[in-house]
């Protein structure tokens, strides 16, 4: 969540209310409040939802079809007289009817009709009794569907209620997702594009660098013994600048940038190897003022570690230093000369020496 | 000066809002008057029933007389009454009888506040909703002094209670708002009335360390204090902080304190003090990154207040004008109507950001400018002395005849409060 910016002590609430709604606003797109997003889900389903997935007049489907069942007819028989001698044919009934004075002398048509009756009504009573329990088991069993009805109309309203609000997050959550890769794509190009550019950057030359101001660690001029000093035109301030270090002690990570890649050698050693003054130090000088955890090493191994250079430089192609990236115009540039900026090439790399300062960056001068 | 205090329960361990309102007011007063308390013999306020010995007791030093409720609260009865009430169209016969329903009736309290009229100077009678006002305020209307303690909810909107609203010498409101809706609902503008609210009896220091060992609070937290019951809005604030909790695994914890009606759901997140002695509670608010308010209808938070005392922003329902009034007049608390405003403000809230400090600060001034009890006590005895000075102008309005009263012409009671203007009042 983003900070809010206060300002001052007299803060005000109502700003900070907006500056809230703002910024809700901001996170899900649009400033929908729950009706609001009722009404999407009712109306605008298509514009969130797959149409194909969901009908949008889901909700009117349901209220339109919810109507109750009715209550079960009784069933109800009974025969009269008028339906035994009623007839459609007009002259036939006239004529039963003048008749039916003769017919009552002979039958009581009125017991038969009440016997009949009778009959009927106790014969409909047990089929209405069953005829009733059937119909009452199916209307209960409607009525449970209906209330089931509602039951599944909230569900699925809810359930699509919650679908336009996953929706919208969901959107919301990708459109963040594309920002931070495409945030994090433009980082990794800036990074290697600036890595590039160091990476390419010519080394300075020497005699037109700027005289760096003495770091703390500087020694005084007077405090070096004069023995240890590489070049007697050289300010013993920009030896401090380059961590006085001897430059025949220069390291793999020292070599020119042009022929590493860029795994081996962290940007900030960088400048080391670029400021370092073109070795005239014997190897022996070099390793006094190396690392003292080192120096034992090389005191021991001193005479073994400068043949073994000495056997690298031979076995190095002429004219491989000035197109190895060495520094144009520098005494470093010259075959064989010890100490020479660029002058190992990856190809001609035969290992990671165990002699100590070759690989480690030495620090003579500045451990004392 | 003689003072009675009427209220519906009285006693040292009654913690609802209005009766320790009546009980700080009845406290703080006594040290400028002769002060004592009217009240029932009940405990419980949804049944009322007579728990404690009827007649005199020393509560803190305050002379209390405690009478008989007549008959217990139906709860029943009173739910459908109150639905004929609030819903539909009724008359004013419907509404006596709801408020004979209602309680606490206890007609030898009335009877009394009769009797002693001539003795005492001024009758305070807190909460105006119940049958102890309503006929108290009747018998000894030029003698009355309402704290009506109205929520915004459709009791109060009640045809039966405009004739006290407008009869009473005088009105204490507790809040801007409050008094906003009494004016609208009852028209009573020319009663004398003043906002004064409730101190609280702070202590000088809090310890929030020890409520933290006490209760195992190890994370930062936010403190809910009162009743868990939904009417509270305890269930939209437990649905809100679960998605928060959900959303935020790293955000602040959900401490309760108070006895819960409403089942708490079990989450780590959720902690469940109970009901707290008045140490642990000022502990446990000291410890708060802030103290959150849910309830949607308060007429005053005293909980709020006491946040504000010790420094502490507040959290409240949006939808509750009272407290969202007193968020921004104060500067001191943040308001939510939304999950995502809930999320967004107790991130904002939290102690480690910017706003924390400085909206407890804006707390504890505003508390000091309007709630502390020197304020408060002027305030009352202000209106005391004004009263005293002025000649008594408002008459209580008699009740219409019998037919009339059985007219079915009142317009339902919610409809009436939901006329009323809404909305906190900033000015």
């Amino acid at each position: 969540m983003a900070e809010f910016q206060i300002r001052a002590d007299a803060v005000d609430v109502e700003q900070i209310m907006r500056q809230i709604r703002a910024r809700i606003r901001e996170k899900r797109g649009a400033d929908y409040t729950e009706q609001e997003i009722k009404e999407l889900a009712s109306v605008k389903l298509e514009k969130f939802l797959d149409p194909r997935g969901i009908r949008s007049n889901l909700v009117e489907e349901f209220r339109r079809n919810r109507v109750p069942s009715p209550a079960p007819p009784a069933l109800d028989v009974r025969i009269e007289a008028l339906t035994v001698t009623g007839t459609h044919r007009s002259t036939l009934a006239s004529i039963r009817s003048l008749l039916a004075p003769v017919m009552k002398l002979f039958i009581n048509p009125n017991a038969i009709m009440h016997d009949i009756n009778a009959a009927v009504q106790k014969l409909a009573a047990t089929l209405n009794d069953k005829q009733t329990e059937i119909n009452t088991g199916f209307h209960n069993r409607f009525r449970q569907r209906e209330e089931m009805d509602s039951l599944y109309y909230e569900v699925i309203h809810n359930v699509v209620v919650e679908l336009t609000r996953l929706s919208i997050e969901n959107s919301n959550l990708k459109m963040r997702v594309e920002s931070l890769s495409s945030r994090m794509d433009f980082d990794e190009r800036r990074a290697r594009a600036l890595e590039t550019v160091v990476q390419y950057k010519p080394a300075p030359r020497q005699p037109d660098r700027p005289q760096p101001e003495r770091g703390q660690n500087d020694k005084p001029q007077g405090e070096k013994p004069q023995g240890e000093r590489q070049h007697g035109d050289k300010p013993q301030n920009e030896r401090a600048a380059q961590n006085e270090r001897p430059q025949g002690e220069r390291s793999n990570n020292e070599r020119p940038q042009g022929e590493r890649s860029q795994n081996e050698r962290p940007q900030g050693d960088r400048s080391q190897g670029e400021r370092a003054p073109q070795g005239e130090r014997t190897p022996q000088q070099a390793s006094a003022g190396a690392d003292p955890q080192r120096a034992g090493l090389e005191s021991r191994d001193q005479g073994e570690r400068g043949e073994r250079r000495r056997r690298r430089r031979r076995r190095r192609r002429p004219g491989q230093n000035a197109a190895g990236g060495g520094v144009p115009g520098t005494e470093a540039n010259v075959p064989g000369q010890p100490g020479a900026q660029g002058s190992e090439p990856e190809g001609d790399y035969d290992g990671p020496d165990d002699d100590g300062p070759d690989d480690v960056p030495s620090t003579e001068g500045s451990t004392e | 000066m003689k003072i009675a205090i009427v209220v519906q329960r009285y006693g040292a361990d009654i913690n609802g809002g209005a009766e320790l309102h009546a009980r700080y007011v009845a406290e703080r007063l006594a040290r400028h008057a002769e002060v004592q308390v009217l009240t029932t013999c009940a405990r419980d306020y949804i049944t009322w029933k007579n728990e404690l010995p009827v007649g005199e007791e020393t509560v803190n030093g305050i002379k209390v007389l405690r009478f008989p409720v007549t008959a217990p609260r139906n709860p029943d009865d009173f739910g459908k009454r109150s639905v004929a009430i609030f819903e539909k169209t009724h008359s004013l016969a419907e509404e006596l009888a709801w408020l004979e329903s209602e309680g606490p009736t206890s007609k030898a309290l009335i009877k009394h506040i009769g009797r002693i009229q001539a003795e005492v100077d001024f009758f305070v009678f807190f909460s105006a909703r119940y049958y102890h006002a309503w006929h108290g305020v009747r018998a000894v209307a030029d003698k009355a002094v309402l704290v009506p303690t109205a929520e915004r909810e459709p009791s109060i909107g009640a045809a039966i209670f405009g004739p006290i609203f407008r009869g009473v010498r005088a009105i204490m409101y507790n809040s801007l708002e409050e008094r906003a809706m009494i004016q609208a609902v009852s028209n009573n503008r020319q009663v004398p009335g003043v906002v004064v609210g409730i101190g609280s009896n702070i202590p000088e220091r809090v310890q929030p360390w020890r409520a933290k060992r006490k209760f195992n609070l190890k994370r930062p937290y936010a403190l809910y204090i009162g009743r868990i019951d939904a009417n509270k809005g305890c269930a939209e604030l437990f649905e809100y902080f679960l998605r928060y909790a959900t959303m935020y695994p790293d955000g602040l914890d959900l401490v309760l304190a108070g006895s819960a009606v409403l089942p708490i759901p079990k989450h780590p997140r959720i902690k469940h003090l109970g009901f707290v002695s008045d140490e642990d509670k000022f502990d446990a608010l000291g410890g708060a990154d802030f103290l959150v308010m849910p309830s949607p209808y308060e007429s005053l938070s005293m909980v709020a207040l006491e946040a504000w005392a010790l420094g502490r922003p507040v959290l409240v329902n949006g939808n509750c004008d009272v407290l969202r009034g007193q968020a921004m007049r104060s500067n001191a608390g943040l308001y939510y109507e939304s999950f995502e405003e809930f999320a967004e403000t107790m991130y904002a809230l939290e102690a480690s950001g910017p706003l924390n400090q400085v909206l407890g600060r804006n707390g504890r001034d505003f508390f000091k400018r309007h709630y502390a009890w020197p304020v408060i006590e002027r305030k009352y005895l202000e209106m005391f002395e004004r009263l005293k000075k002025e000649p008594s102008k408002t008459t209580i309005e008699p009740l219409p005849g019998w037919f009339a009263r059985r007219k079915k012409n009142v317009p339902p009671a919610a409809g009436v409060v939901d006329a009323a203007p809404k909305g906190p009042v900033l000015r």
